[in-house]
């Protein structure tokens, strides 16, 4: 339900976006520039990277919801800036530190002051998380990491990484059971000793860099893990936010393609008058109003329920595959409204086009999200 | 020392506004949000409450009952509280400016800072008529507001440059484009906002009765743009000034 106060979050967000992040956007992406510290700096005043921290521990103490709402607005400029969210919020329970240095972090977190990243991804396991290789041995009071990840999006910037690292075998059959977190502490804008990387070439997504990584040997303490091979569990929560994440991330972008549609067809004038009179472009946009309209109502249910307590697994599947493929379709029908400027740098429309593309890839493939759905469905199929 | 803002709920400066068949502008699903020169005031009070040189900040706004949606705006920005003089009346700038004066008499505040204009309808009369039922001195078109005890120093936009008045407390004072850039509604000051009060009341409750004493006649789309024209010499171009534009 929209409340008033939600209302005057998304009205923050939305100005924000509209004032700051979508200038950026439409100057950095085309050349590949990082999002400026300023930026972050700005999100961090708004208490945008705390809106899932608990009260007590510095944070907003809001919900998914507001979450959500916050996200798509600022997709709606530049997926990567609402993608940044993630690097605070909920990433939170996975602060490293002694008990006193982490209420500190914890804090500075919510300023946006103190950010991570996702080490989860290596070159032979997407998504099979199971199949995790990258390794952690203890060592006297420290955890030594040996292995590869790849497609880990800020590592250079983040204060730490979280890396998803086997520190047992599991049992025969049960590989996810050797999985254990650990949070890989780090100075800003470097990477410390035992680990390097490279970043990836990838076609969209810009803003940051996404990470090919090496660790060596580097080292962390002890005590910055999380239960000893349980990390599969404690992945499985986050992913439904994570989802419910994406799917906000998605509707923002398909928001930005249809309103960006909306203008050119009033304004572009073939035949002597607006595209916009063309039967196929008015219909075409009055079916990506409705499709952005029913992701948006499936999406908040979703994020109410959530709020509500419980386990939606299944709800944020079916959420993230419904407006990631959404996105997809809706930008594509915008970047056809356009014609030739859609396929220009010049126009944001591609932009959303090829970000919305990565939402059906990343945090669960539509394909894993499918099968999840399936799963819930008929009972766990093949593999 | 106490200031009050009038803010008033317009359609959203983003928003293209459109004419209905039935002749009247369409607010049907449109974003409506505080005027901009509301926001510029709301922001003025706050900074002197920053500065200590104000204590209270009490927004008012007249309209809807949605109008207590700008007025949480208001809030979360930083005003203390609010006033809501609900009115279903499409309402005039003289009638604004007297339920204005009826609660200046009753908060007796020291500045009442108002938009120089409200985008919907322009008209550029309420803190001019305002200063003329209460008054008061009036520094209109502020592009600069600096405050010394009793006096009031107020930089004006005029043409061809920059007036400066001196004024006494209590003043009006109407902003401009230039005198600052409002802030956002931070998350942490959204959530104090909610806890603020809204006071409730209507035009009657202050012995006004708010019905228009214009009629609008018509209301009309800008005319559409026709395509331009080349023209091959100065001497077409008068010709066509004199004949066809009828300027000449
Ligand atoms: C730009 C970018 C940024 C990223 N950022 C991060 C990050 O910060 N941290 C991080 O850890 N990871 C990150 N990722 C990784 C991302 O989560 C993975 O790409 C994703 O999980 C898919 O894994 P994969 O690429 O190995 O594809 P694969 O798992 O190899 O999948 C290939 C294809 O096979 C399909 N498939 C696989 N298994 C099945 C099955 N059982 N049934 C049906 N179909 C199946 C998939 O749906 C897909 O179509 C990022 C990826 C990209 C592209």
């Amino acid at each position: 339900m929209m409340t008033e106060e939600r209302r005057l979050i998304q009205e923050t967000a939305e100005d924000f976006t509209r004032r700051e992040v979508l200038p950026l956007a439409d100057r950095l992406d085309s050349e590949k520039g990082d999002i400026p510290d300023s930026l972050i700096e700005k999100m961090g005043a708004l208490g945008f990277f705390g809106i899932l921290i608990p009260k007590e521990m510095g944070g907003m103490g809001l919900g998914v919801y507001e979450y959500c709402l916050v996200a798509e607005a600022l997709s709606r400029g530049w997926m990567s800036v609402g993608s940044l969210l993630a690097r605070g919020n909920g990433f939170y329970k996975r602060v490293p530190g002694d008990k006193a240095r982490r209420e500190e972090r914890v804090k500075a977190m919510a300023r946006g002051e103190y950010l991570g990243a996702y080490a989860i991804s290596e070159p032979q396991a997407g998504s099979d998380v199971a199949g995790i290789e990258c390794r952690a041995k203890r060592e006297g009071a420290e955890w030594v990491i040996t292995g590869n990840k790849y497609w880990c999006t800020f590592a250079d910037r983040a204060d730490f990484i979280y890396v998803i690292a086997r520190t047992g075998a599991g049992e025969a059959g049960r590989r996810h059971l050797g999985l254990t977190g650990i949070s890989l502490e780090k100075e800003r804008g470097g990477f410390p000793e035992g680990l390097t990387g490279e970043p990836i070439p990838k076609i969209g997504y810009f803003g940051w860099k996404t990470w090919e990584l090496r660790f060596d040997g580097a080292r962390t303490s002890y005590e910055n893990a999380g239960e000893e091979g349980r990390a599969f569990y404690s992945l499985a929560e986050d992913f439904a936010v994570m989802r419910a994440h994406t799917a906000a991330r998605a509707i923002g972008l398909a928001r930005g393609a249809l309103e960006d549609a909306l203008a050119y067809a009033q304004a572009r004038e073939q035949f002597g008058r607006p595209i916009g009179s063309f039967q196929a472009i008015r219909f075409k946009l009055a079916k990506m109003s409705s499709e952005v309209a029913a992701a948006r109502a499936l999406l908040y249910e979703t994020c109410a329920a959530m709020d509500g307590g419980g386990d939606m697994a299944v709800m944020a599947a079916r959420a993230k595959y419904v407006a990631s493929e959404m996105a997809e379709r809706v930008s594509s029908e915008a970047l056809q409204i356009l014609g030739g400027a859609g396929y220009t740098t010049l126009h944001s429309v591609e932009r959303y086009w090829r970000d919305s593309r990565l939402t059906k890839i990343f945090e669960g493939s539509s394909e894993i999200m499918l099968r999840i759905v399936s799963d819930s469905l008929l009972g766990r199929g093949g593999d | 020392m106490k200031i009050l803002v009038p803010i008033k709920r317009v359609v959203d400066y983003n928003v293209r506004v459109q004419v209905k068949p039935s002749g009247s502008v369409d607010l049907d699903n449109v974003k409506m949000s505080m005027n901009p020169f509301d926001e510029i005031a709301v922001e003025e009070a706050i900074r002197l409450k920053e500065q200590n040189k104000a204590k209270e900040i009490i927004a008012i706004s007249i309209g809807p009952a949605q109008a207590s949606e700008t007025i949480r705006t208001a809030l979360a920005m930083g005003a203390d509280k609010g006033i809501l003089v609900q009115s279903p009346e499409r309402l005039e700038p003289l009638n604004v400016a007297k339920i204005l004066k009826a609660i200046a008499d009753k908060e007796k505040p020291d500045l009442i800072i108002l938009g120089k204009q409200a985008i919907d309808d322009d008209c550029n009369q309420t803190g001019q008529m305002l200063a003329a039922l209460l008054n008061w001195p009036q520094g209109t078109f502020a592009s600069k507001l600096e405050l010394n005890g009793d006096s009031i120093t107020v930089t004006r936009e005029v043409d061809g440059g920059l007036q400066t008045l001196a004024l006494k407390r209590p003043a009006i004072i109407t902003t401009d484009l230039r005198l600052n850039e409002p802030r956002y509604a931070t998350l942490p000051n959204i959530m104090k906002a909610k806890k603020k009060p809204i006071e409730q009341t209507t035009p009657e409750s202050y012995g006004i009765n708010p019905a228009p004493r214009l009629e609008i006649l018509e209301t009309l789309p800008p005319k559409e743009r026709e395509g331009g024209v080349k023209v091959e010499s100065i001497k077409e171009l008068v010709e066509k000034l004199r004949s066809e534009a009828g300027i000449l």
